[in-house]
């Protein structure tokens, strides 16, 4: 059948026969509701948290956090990548401790960011920060150090100073090279915002989860799970969308 | 026009090319042809400016913006159209953005990229965007054009087409072009004078050619002409014993 040339369309058969199973597992009986709720109960608890209306400010805090340590990792590590690689000196500075940070699972900070910043906003756009910093970081300094020596020369030879090659050559390089890597910012970022809300906060989807954990309700966990997972996808529709649009030129 | 006197070129502590004497004049095509590792490229490069000197100088009354160099590859910004790619010379040496687009529309059109004018690089065939990159230079009406294999990549039909706009255009502009090439029919059937270059390290200009043909130059043409086959023979029997002279040597021994 034609329709089901669409890749879309097998996937989406797939994901409902999976669910349809899983439902019928739960309903008779074969899995445990207090660790595998069906999915029907999942799609309640779900529905449940928007018509009561109180996972919006859970929402917010969760997106602020999380967006604020983007706009703040892309800043702060574009600046520094782009120094390192165009000073030896903060290179030799820099890159012994982005490479420890690297080596370490960040999320471990998440304790330390809750000591320093309370357990408001602060400690999650602090860990979501260093989580987004570091990988932009490693990724405009790889980035401008491939830089192809060749554009750089014909900008050059065509009357070019230090400041066109920046704005002609590295800029536009970077650039693609970190929205090559912005999905994975957006997701770092989300990771960041919900592990620190997770260890010590009172709003944010973190926090529900880590209520959820506590009261062992596995349909409302399951349920945040969902819902953080289709934000992101969303973000990352959007940061497909963006990506297409400024490299349009690959 | 240009004269470059006993240059040495090095990387290293090694000479690459050593004491490296050629000219060219206003209007005139000159080749340099050698073995690989001669250190053709390299003075190419370094009357360019963008490669020092160990030795020896290079005397020229043109600015820098005076010379265009095309490279082997095109050397396109991939994320600017053909348009903006040719228009980006012509306002970095001030034009402003109207009259750079408008010169840039004129020079594609000149060289058949009609319409083509808003693609990006990856969307151009090899031989149009070898073109762009030579629309990019020319643009900037330089009068000396040094170019580096420019069109070695390219399909023999393209080739031939590219290499021949190339031609009708610094003669009517009386361009002077020093070109490196490999190519020994290429090298006799656009030049008036070609440069023969020993092996490297230590290479040294071993032989100096006139080439008689007349000009404008019809490239297909001037392979007929009496003195092509002759001069041809000549210069690949340089070259042999250029590449194969050592050997031959060590086998006398």
């Amino acid at each position: 059948m034609k329709v089901f040339d669409r890749i879309w369309l097998r996937q989406l058969l797939a994901l409902t026969i999976a669910l349809v199973l899983w439902e019928a597992a739960g309903r008779a009986g074969w899995l445990n509701p207090l660790y595998a709720p069906a999915p029907s109960r999942i799609g309640f608890a779900l529905i449940d948290l928007f018509i009561q209306g109180n996972i919006w400010p859970h929402v917010e805090a969760t997106f602020g956090a999380a967006l604020g340590g983007l706009v703040l990792g892309i800043a702060v590590g574009v600046a520094l990548g782009a120094a390192a690689a165009l000073v030896p000196f903060i290179a030799e500075l820099l890159e012994p401790v982005m490479m420890m940070l690297n080596a370490v699972p960040r999320v471990v900070l998440a304790p330390l960011c809750v000591i320093w910043f309370g357990i408001g906003l602060g400690s999650k756009v602090a860990l979501a920060f260093v989580l987004v910093a570091v990988l932009v970081f490693f990724t405009v300094y790889t980035g401008i150090k491939q830089v192809d020596r060749r554009l750089v020369e014909r900008v050059r030879t065509l009357g070019g100073g230090r400041w066109t090659v920046l704005r002609e050559v590295y800029l536009p390089f970077v650039t693609a090279w970190i929205m090559g890597n912005l999905k994975v910012a957006v997701g770092f970022a989300f990771t960041g915002a919900v592990v620190g809300e997770f260890v010590g906060a009172s709003r944010g989807l973190g926090y529900l989860l880590s209520f959820a954990q506590s009261t062992y309700n596995a349909a409302l966990m399951l349920a945040l799970v969902f819902l953080i997972m289709a934000f992101v996808l969303a973000i990352f529709g959007a940061a497909g969308r963006l990506e297409k649009r400024l490299l349009r030129w690959r | 026009m240009l004269r470059a006197e006993n240059v040495t070129l090095s990387y290293g502590a090694e000479p690459v090319l050593e004491g490296a004497s050629l000219s060219i004049e206003a209007g005139q095509f000159v080749s340099l042809v050698g073995p690989s590792g001669s250190g053709k490229s390299s003075l190419l490069r370094a009357i360019m400016g963008l490669q020092e000197i160990s030795d020896g100088r290079i005397e020229t009354p043109l600015q820098s913006t005076d010379i265009g160099i095309l490279f082997q590859d095109d050397a396109l910004l991939p994320w600017r159209t053909a348009i903006e790619n040719v228009s980006l010379g012509l306002r970095l040496n001030g034009r402003d953005r109207g009259r750079a687009v408008a010169e840039a529309e004129a020079w594609l059109e000149r060289l058949g990229l009609t319409g083509l004018g808003r693609r990006y690089p990856r969307e151009l065939s090899g031989g149009q965007r070898k073109r762009v990159a030579l629309a990019q230079v020319l643009a900037l009406k330089p009068r000396l054009l040094l170019m580096d294999e420019p069109f070695a990549s390219l399909d023999a039909i393209v080739r031939a087409r590219v290499t021949q706009d190339v031609v009708n255009l610094v003669e009517s502009e009386g361009i002077g072009v020093l070109l490196v090439t490999h190519d020994l029919e290429e090298a006799i059937a656009l030049s008036d004078v070609v440069y023969l270059l020993s092996n490297g390290p230590h290479a040294h200009i071993s032989q100096r050619y006139s080439v008689p043909i007349p000009r404008p130059r019809n490239l297909v043409k001037s392979r007929s002409h009496p003195t092509f086959a002759p001069l041809y023979e000549r210069l690949w029997s340089d070259l042999s014993d250029v590449v194969d002279g050592p050997r031959r040597i060590r086998t006398a021994a």
